[in-house]
């Protein structure tokens, strides 16, 4: 376990310099909320109206949420690098270092995200505070359930792109699938709350991996019960019991196919 | 008329000062600091239409700076230029029609378009009519024997063949001034012999002047019968490679392989550079002592192996830079 | 002078040409680059498809208008970036020092940079426009619009990546406040601009050229009004102006890539 965790500061010293580069991505993220801000503004006639059960605060802070756990968490670590590692035979390097590479590099993953997702956090909370106000509903004593839940749905977020990194040891290129789930998460999890779709598509996407990565913790921000705690939690544990083996099932085959080919 | 003409030209660039580390970083974003390096110093010279010249110098001399204020690339900070009796900073695009310039880090050409394409879009960028770029191709295929290869894209082609095709595709409108910018950097032997006997061959022919920066030393020698060595943005020489190596000619490098240890000389005119047991190599100058008499003192049974040699071009421009340095 | 200007549009084609050429020597990431462009942009319909479900007018458009504004939006950047996908790498060209060969050049310095590099993922954007520009509102007078609007936007966004880019003449970060102006400008121009009041509408009109590039088109073809019409093309023209003039002051200062030996 120390050896992760020495790979995790290294990296993340490393990203403390991109400090700045960091400050000015802000700016997107932003304007991509003044946005919204503006058109629910918009659509909403008056602040007790409710929408698909959210009321103009909740439904703000949603995306404020959702787009801080998109911005915050990119990072062609575990999508591209990993892509290009397969295709260069690079990856057959790491195969015989003392550790496992899947875990390799989601510490170094993790050592790049941290501070910048700490900075997104304090962002959105500025920017939540100052454009929208205070969430009627939220409580200091939901944080810490709060916080583990963020986390698993970043870790299960984390290692299904991996994974879908992972498949470039069958096919030229893995980008279209990356693309594919980002779109899913962006287009239909990050905007809307689960909600606002038609009743019988609701199911569905409380079936994908929206729930457990975004739905979930904004959710549960905007408006905490314990019910919905639990829920998620168990959710949570059984994807990442998924994705888990998911991920070390396609690193065991495609480096064996890696070994068959002599890289 | 002169083809380049330079008077009292300079450039400054303001360079941030950063110090090391993060907090290093932080400063220079919050409170840059700033040096003025004076990358050109007043530089003067003039060359002859139809001239070779070797313009050199160390790293950092200024040698590209002169050069791209040379093709209008930079603005001159002070000090007149004039090339073919154009200004660059004021006429570019009428001295780009005139001139031609290689850079040998710096591709210019198309990758995937075969030379002959690439050749065409030049001629279409110098506004030479179809027929007239067809002619011409066909003349610079055959004196640059470029048949091999001409319908072969660019990226197939060897180091070698690109920078041949590079400096053809500068030759499309038959400049009258050439620039060349270390064109043999990272070519083997056989490929920069090539390079050389074709701009020998375009200043012969076409009466092309030639300004070129290289660090190659076989550049030079092979090519230029005058030098203007740069360092620290002045001139420190401008001479005739005659000059030069006359100047330095009355040095010659002696080294002797003896049978036998003795004891080395010590007189007038003779150096010692290095000796260890049997090897020694001596410096001798000719005009204190003649080289037969540098020798005589030698018993002629005791030589294994005895070279004289004149002192490398090499050695002669390190020697000049260094002496600047020491200046300085 | 006509001559110049004609031998000047040829280069200018020849580039245009040789790099689509060039992004076509692999079909299958050319096509597959359009085609998930494409989707990408597709995708959107479902997130205003559910909008106008809650509300039937959403910042006075309606959905066909908002369909119009989006296909819009993908034609004028994707134009800018099939032909002059350089203006939007300006600054690192800047500060890596890499105009020096078309400097050498006797042609004009700033229309051979820009149009010395395409993206073949913009072609996506532009075939995705008129798709959409065709299934939700198509007349042959509104397409005539919608294609002139296409070119005047396409010039009016590179015109305006064009002067910010060029503050890296004299701005050495220039690149992130430029690329980031542009990115602001692309996140505005797919939303109704009746969302938008007061300053910010102000801003998005003349700061940020969405207002002129998008908004008042889109009115100009819902409602023909020949005033907005003079307004846009004389904005362009303006701007274009502005752009070269900032350019070639800029261009004075250009340093190559002296600085980068000068730092070793």
């Amino acid at each position: 376990m120390r050896k992760y965790a020495v790979i995790y500061k290294a990296t993340l010293m490393e990203n403390m310099q991109y400090a700045l580069n960091i400050a000015l991505g802000f700016i997107s993220y932003f304007m991509m909320i003044f946005v919204f801000i503006n058109l629910w503004d918009y659509i909403y006639s008056d602040s007790s109206q409710l929408i698909a059960g959210y009321n103009k605060e909740q439904m703000i802070w949603y995306i404020i949420i959702t787009e801080m756990i998109w911005f915050g968490t990119r990072s062609a670590t575990i999508t591209r690098e990993v892509a290009n590692d397969i295709k260069s035979g690079q990856i057959a390097y790491g195969i015989n270092k003392p550790y496992h590479y899947t875990f390799y590099i989601l510490a170094k993953y993790f050592g790049e995200i941290s501070i910048r997702l700490i900075l997104y956090i304090s962002l959105a909370v500025i920017v939540g505070v100052s454009f929208v106000g205070g969430l009627s509903n939220f409580r200091i004593l939901y944080l810490p359930a709060i916080i583990v839940v963020l986390i698993l749905g970043i870790i299960i977020n984390a290692i299904l792109k991996l994974s879908i990194s992972l498949i470039s040891f069958w096919i030229e290129d893995s980008n279209p699938f990356q693309w594919l789930y980002d779109k899913l998460i962006l287009v239909i999890g990050t905007i809307f709350p689960v909600e606002i779709f038609p009743r019988w598509a609701q199911p569905i996407i409380r079936c994908t991996p929206i729930y457990v990565v975004v739905y979930g913790p904004a959710k549960l921000i905007v408006d905490f019960s314990m019910e919905m705690f639990f829920r998620v939690l168990a959710t949570q544990l059984i994807y990442l019991g998924i994705a888990i083996v998911i991920m070390l099932f396609l690193y065991k085959k495609g480096v064996k196919k890696v070994n068959v080919n002599g890289g | 008329m002169y083809a380049i003409e330079v008077n009292g030209l300079s450039k400054n660039f303001k360079v941030k000062i950063k110090e090391k580390g993060f907090k290093g970083s932080l400063k220079s974003i919050i409170k840059p600091e700033y040096k003025t390096i004076r990358a050109v110093d007043n530089i003067s010279f003039a060359v002859e239409e139809g001239e070779i010249l070797a313009f050199i110098g160390p790293n950092g001399a200024g040698k590209s700076t002169t050069i791209k204020m040379l093709t209008g690339i930079l603005y001159p900070q002070s000090g007149g230029v004039s090339v073919l009796g154009i200004d660059p900073t004021k006429k570019r695009k009428q001295l780009a029609y005139n001139i031609g310039t290689v850079f040998g880090q710096k591709e210019q050409l198309w990758t995937h378009l075969t030379p002959y394409d690439n050749f065409k879009f030049f001629g279409a960028i110098y506004d030479l009519s179809a027929k007239e770029v067809e002619f011409r191709i066909d003349e610079l295929r055959t004196t640059f024997e470029l048949d091999e290869f001409i319908n072969i894209p660019v990226r197939n082609l060897s180091l070698g063949q690109r920078i041949r095709c590079e400096i053809v595709a500068s030759l499309i409108h038959k400049p009258k001034v050439l620039f060349l910018d270390e064109p043999t950097i990272g070519l083997d032997p056989v490929v920069k012999e090539n390079v050389r006997k074709l701009i020998k061959q375009m200043n012969k022919e076409l009466n092309t002047t030639i300004f070129l920066t290289s660090h190659d030393i076989g550049d030079i020698e092979k090519l230029c019968k005058r030098i203007i060595i740069v360092n620290q943005g002045q001139i420190v020489l401008d001479d005739s490679m005659e000059n030069i190596k006359y100047h330095y000619l009355n040095k010659k490098i002696v080294e002797i392989k003896l049978k036998e240890e003795v004891e080395w000389p010590v007189e007038e005119g003779i150096t010692i550079i290095k000796s260890k047991g049997c090897n020694a190599k001596l410096e001798v100058d000719t005009t204190v002592k003649k080289i037969s008499d540098a020798i005589k003192w030698i018993d002629a049974d005791n030589i294994e192996d005895i070279t004289i040699s004149n002192v490398p071009l090499e050695k002669i421009i390190t020697e000049i830079y260094k002496n600047v340095e020491m200046r300085t | 002078m006509l001559m110049a200007a004609k031998n000047q549009f040829r280069v200018c084609f020849l580039s245009i040409k040789y790099n689509i050429m060039r992004e076509m020597i692999n079909k299958v990431t050319f096509l597959t680059n359009i085609f998930f462009m494409m989707l990408n942009n597709g995708t959107f319909i479902v997130q205003w498809l559910l909008l106008f479900q809650i509300k039937e007018d959403i910042g006075g458009y309606t959905l066909d208008q908002v369909m119009l504004l989006w296909g819009l939006a993908a034609c004028t950047y994707g134009l800018s970036h099939v032909l002059f996908q350089k203006a939007f790498e300006l600054p690192e060209l800047i500060i890596n020092g890499k105009l020096d060969s078309f400097l050498v050049q006797p042609k004009n310095v700033l229309l051979s940079v820009i149009t010395s590099a395409t993206n073949s993922s913009a072609i996506g954007d532009v075939l995705y426009g008129f798709v959409i520009m065709c299934v939700f509102s198509f007349s042959f007078g509104r397409l005539g619009l919608f294609i002139l609007f296409s070119i005047t936007g396409a010039i009016i966004i590179t015109a305006f990546s064009v002067l910010v880019g060029s503050l890296s003449f004299w701005i050495v970060r220039g690149e992130m406040f430029g690329t980031n102006l542009t990115n602001i400008l692309i996140s505005f121009a797919t939303y109704p601009d009746g969302i938008f009041k007061g300053a910010v509408k102000f801003i998005l009109y003349i700061l940020i050229p969405v207002g002129m590039t998008n908004y008042l088109p889109v009115h100009i073809m819902t409602n023909f009004n020949p005033l907005f019409m003079l307004t846009v093309l004389g904005y362009m023209v303006m701007l274009v102006i502005v752009a070269l003039y900032v350019f070639y002051k800029g261009l004075k200062r250009y340093s190559s890539s002296s600085l980068m030996v000068a730092r070793m």
